[in-house]
């Protein structure tokens, strides 16, 4: 036994072991405690409340939702409105970002000029107020009634933004998933065989009108095409909204998220070894070029960890939707806890969402970078 | 090595005072109450006006405000030995359950889940609030039918959401539901034309016109969705804690039966116009023994912050700003719901 323990290696091992049974113990023994004192306190714990109704309706959601839902619908609502606000920013941000950043690091002066000004505008005012800045911009519009008309199809008050919206039935979007997805596969065919560009394109028309021909002749009669929006009483009826609430929460984000993305690809475009753009030009390739065969893929590579960081900073960040009465998951968990009052189940699930959400961008992202990585080199 | 296993050690017996913590809560509230010489009371995150509210001064003010005031003088003796500790809607309940307050009284409804599944027991109501909608005067709507289509902004989170929920199922009317969590949020959106109503509690909505920059702009509809029972709240098992509660309730209300006020609780004293009175304000002994109190403890009460009528009329009644009606909040003899239990 002394001989074990002179042994350098094995004294390693067991400091190790023991640290990590001690910290389960330590974990095991945090729960059991919690559990006795809820239980003591006489409060219902478990997760049986997830199959009972809500009894309140939500304001937003992409599935239907209505009082009569159970809380897991509910919750699940909520992590869905959190997603489609989350990934719009993403988007949305990035694209605004390398703008940004394509600004900065140009050689106009003005374009220098307007880049820096907006990131130190933007960077620099809480996220919070922005959102609240936006949001009450978009609740002063007038009343449905005095709205702002375009054409009489597209509306803006103080409800939202009123679009026409086509009227597709499940089946029409099948057909046009498989329009897309066949296309797709030509073209990702044509890609393989240089010179085959011009009958792919064919292909490609020939789908859409067989579409439009199916979607024409496949549908009841009287039922129109486009549904337009149209002032009914106190509100808009048909078309699609786009609510205050939504538009305000992601314009924050955006602008909000695009001044740190756009630093971050300003660094990465920095990044870019001097000679390697100098030797594009001396190649005669034009700034585009330089800018999308060269510049872009080498930054990209160098900003991918910080960005990633950044994702998963902006997706927590949808959190401060609560304030505008935003339906997000954690409006949602919070809602639940009020009226169910199942507080620690409630906000394991609140945690346990977002980490699931930015552990699968941050692996995503990572596998990208791993595979993008440039091989053989430190 | 060995500062490694001293600090695991360490680390183990902090896992472990929690569950030192919770042997503490044995001792009966009230107890704790005494030994701390000051109650904890609920007051609000922001200002819920008529009921918690903070003044220019940085005092609490409000019907609620008042009622932890009178509890604090029944118990401790007087007024200044209560702690308004600000909590949201949604932390009332575990604030209470962690002993971070010792009593909720925050215009709490009486639901089955709360009184049963988290382990709370509710007084008898203290106040009755009805729901109501208000809406924009151009509007028109003289119903919460002529809404239909509207825009309804509610506080997200309290059980209006799901009265309102339920009335419309009801009678039919589609709506379109918009929650907020904070009350300066839902009235801002409700002022800028957001939402087309907002559905609430009558003081709370009263209040909400008030404060508007043109009051007349608004109306309160004359639908009530439904009535809602507020109760004080305590853990459950605190009986002891209950019992001094449900009787100061009863105190206040028998008080403005017998025409005791705080100007003349010192005359009625000297001078009990009933047997009854005289039990109430401790002129014969029984009153205050029975709760673990001082016999002059609903003396002590009436002559602090006045009887029931006195603290709605000086809150949130004619004496306030909000002039909201005593409706059903009167007692049963001027056509309310209130009553007092018998002292005997």
């Amino acid at each position: 036994m002394q001989q074990l323990f002179a042994s350098h290696k094995f004294r390693r091992f067991a400091i190790q072991a023991g640290f990590v049974i001690v910290a389960i113990l330590i974990l095991v023994s945090l729960v059991l405690t919690g559990q006795r004192n809820i239980a003591d306190q006489g409060i219902a714990t478990g997760f049986g409340f997830l199959e009972r109704t809500t009894g309140w309706p939500m304001n937003f959601s992409v599935i239907e939702v209505t009082g009569r839902s159970t809380y897991a619908r509910v919750l699940w609502a909520g992590l869905l409105n959190t997603m489609l606000v989350g990934f719009m920013t993403l988007i949305f941000a990035t694209v605004l970002g390398l703008l940004l950043a394509l600004m900065r690091v140009s050689t106009n002066t003005v374009m220098k000029l307007v880049g820096a000004t907006y990131v130190e505008i933007f960077r620099n005012v809480p996220v919070i107020l922005q959102v609240f800045f936006w949001y009450a911009i978009l609740t002063h519009l007038p009343s449905p009634r005095a709205a702002y008309a375009m054409n009489d199809v597209i509306f803006l008050s103080n409800r939202g933004l009123m679009l026409p919206a086509p009227m597709l039935s499940a089946s029409d979007l099948w057909l046009l998933a498989a329009a897309l997805a066949a296309g797709t596969f030509n073209l990702w065919r044509a890609r393989a065989k240089p010179g085959t560009g011009r009958r792919w394109a064919l292909v490609l028309v020939s789908y859409a009108v067989l579409f439009a021909l199916l979607l024409v002749t496949g549908r009841a009669p009287d039922a129109p095409l486009v549904s337009v929006p149209e002032l009914k009483g106190l509100r808009y009826v048909g078309g699609i909204t786009l609510k205050p609430e939504f538009t305000a929460l992601l314009v924050g984000l955006v602008l909000f998220g695009a001044s740190y993305i756009g630093e971050i690809m300003r660094g990465g475009l920095l990044s870019v070894d001097r000679g390697k753009l100098e030797a594009g030009r001396a190649l005669g390739l034009s700034t585009f070029q330089i800018n999308r065969f060269i510049r872009v893929p080498l930054a990209f590579r160098a900003m991918l960890p910080a960005l990633s960081n950044q994702y998963i900073w902006l997706m927590k960040a949808t959190t401060v939707g609560i304030a505008i009465g935003y339906p997000d998951y954690f409006a949602v968990v919070s809602t639940s806890i009020n009226q169910s009052g199942q507080t620690m189940e409630l906000l394991a699930l609140l945690m346990g969402g977002f980490i699931v959400i930015n552990y699968s961008i941050g692996f995503v992202l990572n596998t990208v970078n791993e595979r993008i990585k440039l091989k053989g080199r430190s | 090595m060995k500062r490694q296993i001293t600090n695991l050690i360490a680390a183990g017996t902090l896992a472990l005072s929690g569950a030192v913590a919770a042997q503490a809560q044995d001792q009966g509230v009230l107890d704790t109450i005494i030994e701390r010489d000051s109650l904890l009371c609920t007051g609000h995150n922001g200002s819920y006006l008529g009921f918690a509210e903070v003044d220019a001064q940085g005092a609490w003010q409000g019907f609620d405000i008042e009622f932890c005031k009178a509890l604090a003088t029944a118990i401790l003796g007087s007024p200044d030995k209560v702690q308004i500790i600000p909590v949201s809607w949604a932390q009332r309940f575990p604030a209470i359950q962690s002993g971070d307050i010792d009593v909720i009284i925050k215009v709490t409804g009486w639901t089955m889940t709360r009184d049963t599944e988290l382990g709370l027991q509710y007084s008898r109501p203290y106040f009755i609030g009805p729901f109501y909608v208000m809406s924009k005067t151009e509007l028109g709507a003289t119903g919460i039918a002529d809404l239909e289509g509207g825009v309804f902004c509610v506080n997200a989170g309290t059980t209006i959401e799901r009265v309102l929920t339920d009335y419309m199922e009801t009678k039919g009317i589609a709506y379109e539901p918009l929650a907020f969590e904070k009350g300066e949020e839902l009235r801002a959106a409700f002022y800028a034309g957001r939402c087309d109503a907002i559905a609430g509690f009558g003081p709370f909505l009263s209040a909400t016109r008030i404060n508007a920059e043109n009051p007349d702009d608004y109306e309160i509809l004359g639908d009530v969705l439904a009535l809602e029972p507020e109760g004080i709240v305590v853990r459950q098992g605190e009986d002891d804690f209950l019992d001094v509660i449900n009787w100061m309730v009863s105190a206040l209300l028998m008080a403005e039966e017998a025409g005791v006020t705080q100007a003349n609780v010192d005359e009625m004293k000297a001078n009990p116009p009933s047997a009854s009175v005289e039990r109430l304000l401790g002129v014969t002994p029984g009153v205050g023994e029975r709760l673990g109190l001082s016999d002059d403890w609903a003396y002590n009460v009436i002559k602090t912050v006045g009887n029931y009528g006195e603290i709605y009329d000086r809150t949130v009644g004619d004496g306030s700003r909000y002039k909201l009606p005593r409706g059903l909040n009167n007692l049963w003899n001027n056509g309310g719901l209130l009553y007092p239990l018998v002292m005997d």
